[in-house]
């Protein structure tokens, strides 16, 4: 296939088309900040973290939806850029209820290490402190809402990959919440097959296994990829 | 050069941070060249006096955290938020979900370790907690952080070192961001 030209950054790049922006920055080592994205699953845009600035067009573009095309001009670090990621990380901490002293997965957090990449020392809007539930009904695994950022990895790798559907969404705003099977306790679904792949996909500590206490929580979210590429196989 | 003035202070916390400060250990030699430290709650002393530095750990829980918060404020050059809670109410900041009545009865009265007399202490000299637990932002205009519970003794020196030498220290060029 023919490759085509693009800018990022202000480096010139032959590119394979009917790639994402995303998909291409990450083949040539150019850092973009994700969340709701995890490879082998569908994009969604949905945490406005890989905004990139493309010349011609007025409003950010999130990169992991967004095709390349012949002569695109992509700025990928601009200060507004940095502005509007801080701003989303921000509202992701005072959204819910992340409590990191006492998480399971302090110090292996995805949440965190984008804290941390954003420079985010403080948090400048009013905490909601929302009171969410935890599910302990399932025989193995946790789901605490206090600690989902709503990147919806679960919902998708129970959906695309496992095929159970046993995630969905309910609500929209500060009431969105995950729900097991139509807003039932997860341990009587009918259609969790307690695979345990959306345990691997969420980034933060909102879905781990009983067996684990704080700061020990060993997640390997490339794993779903690696089942994708797998079934691609031919025998 | 004349020596600074700093000082320590305990709100709502668990006095975590105050550990994670002796753990600097040695290095508390090289802060005793620069400053002294003439309020915490290892030093004698009962009024809050001048300070050019003052460490707040813990968030405000109570209407005398809310008091001694702004009596800080006025009296410090320098005011760093010393922690997570009082950065962002943290573990503290737990019951932030509860309504206070619910946060009362289950320490006092159903307690498991209660037996069935437990009461909620109401003594005219006891402080009065707030409906909210709320970082220090909340209350007053805060100079600079330190996130982490605790944070790291490594990350204290160095902010407290910079501080001391007049310079603002930069927690994310020097790899010392931390929360949890």
């Amino acid at each position: 296939m023919n490759k085509i030209p693009v800018i990022i950054d202000d480096k010139s790049f032959e590119v394979d088309p009917h790639k994402t922006i995303l998909e291409v920055c990450r083949e040539l080592d150019i850092e973009i900040l994700t969340m709701c994205h995890l490879k082998g699953l569908t994009d969604i845009g949905a945490c406005r973290l890989c905004l990139v600035e493309v010349e011609g067009i007025n409003k950010l573009l999130s990169a992991c939806t967004t095709k390349v095309a012949a002569n695109m001009v992509i700025k990928t670090q601009t200060e507004r850029i940095k502005k509007y990621q801080r701003i989303t990380t921000e509202l992701f901490f005072a959204d819910r209820n992340h409590v990191c002293a006492v998480c399971v997965s302090n110090g292996k957090c995805e949440l965190q290490n984008l804290g941390y990449k954003v420079e985010l020392d403080r948090i400048r809007y009013p905490h909601l402190f929302p009171q969410c539930e935890v599910d302990t009904s399932h025989p193995w695994y946790v789901m605490d809402h206090n600690r989902c950022i709503m990147c919806t990895r679960c919902v998708r790798v129970c959906n695309e990959v496992e095929g159970a559907h046993n995630w969905d969404v309910m609500n929209r705003g500060h009431q969105v919440r995950i729900i097991s099977d139509f807003n039932t306790p997860w341990g009587e679904s009918s259609t969790c097959t307690s695979c345990g792949k959306c345990l691997h996909a969420c980034p933060t500590g909102a879905i781990w296994p009983k067996a684990i206490v704080q700061g020990q929580l060993e997640k390997n979210p490339g794993m779903v990829n690696e089942l994708v590429e797998r079934r691609k196989m031919k025998l | 050069m004349s020596k600074k003035k700093l000082a320590t202070v305990w709100l709502g916390g668990c006095s975590g941070c105050h550990m994670s400060l002796l753990d600097i250990d040695e290095r508390i030699l090289d802060v005793a060249k620069l400053a002294d430290i003439v309020k915490s709650p290892v030093v004698d002393g009962k009024e809050f006096p001048e300070v050019d530095i003052a460490l707040v750990e813990g968030s405000v829980t109570s209407d005398e955290h809310h008091r001694e918060i702004l009596h800080i404020r006025k009296h410090a050059k320098t005011l760093i938020a010393f922690g997570d809670c009082a950065v962002m109410t943290n573990v503290t900041g737990m019951r932030n979900y509860f309504n206070l009545q619910e946060v009362f009865d289950t320490a006092y009265v159903n307690a498991v370790s209660n037996d069935k007399e437990g009461h909620i202490p109401d003594h005219p000299s006891l402080l009065r907690l707030n409906d909210k637990v709320v970082p220090l932002q909340d209350v007053v205009n805060v100079d600079f952080v330190i996130p982490g519970c605790p944070p790291d003794a490594d990350t204290i020196f160095y902010v407290l070192f910079e501080f001391l030498n007049d310079r603002i220290p930069n927690l994310s060029k020097a790899k010392k961001l931390k929360y949890g």
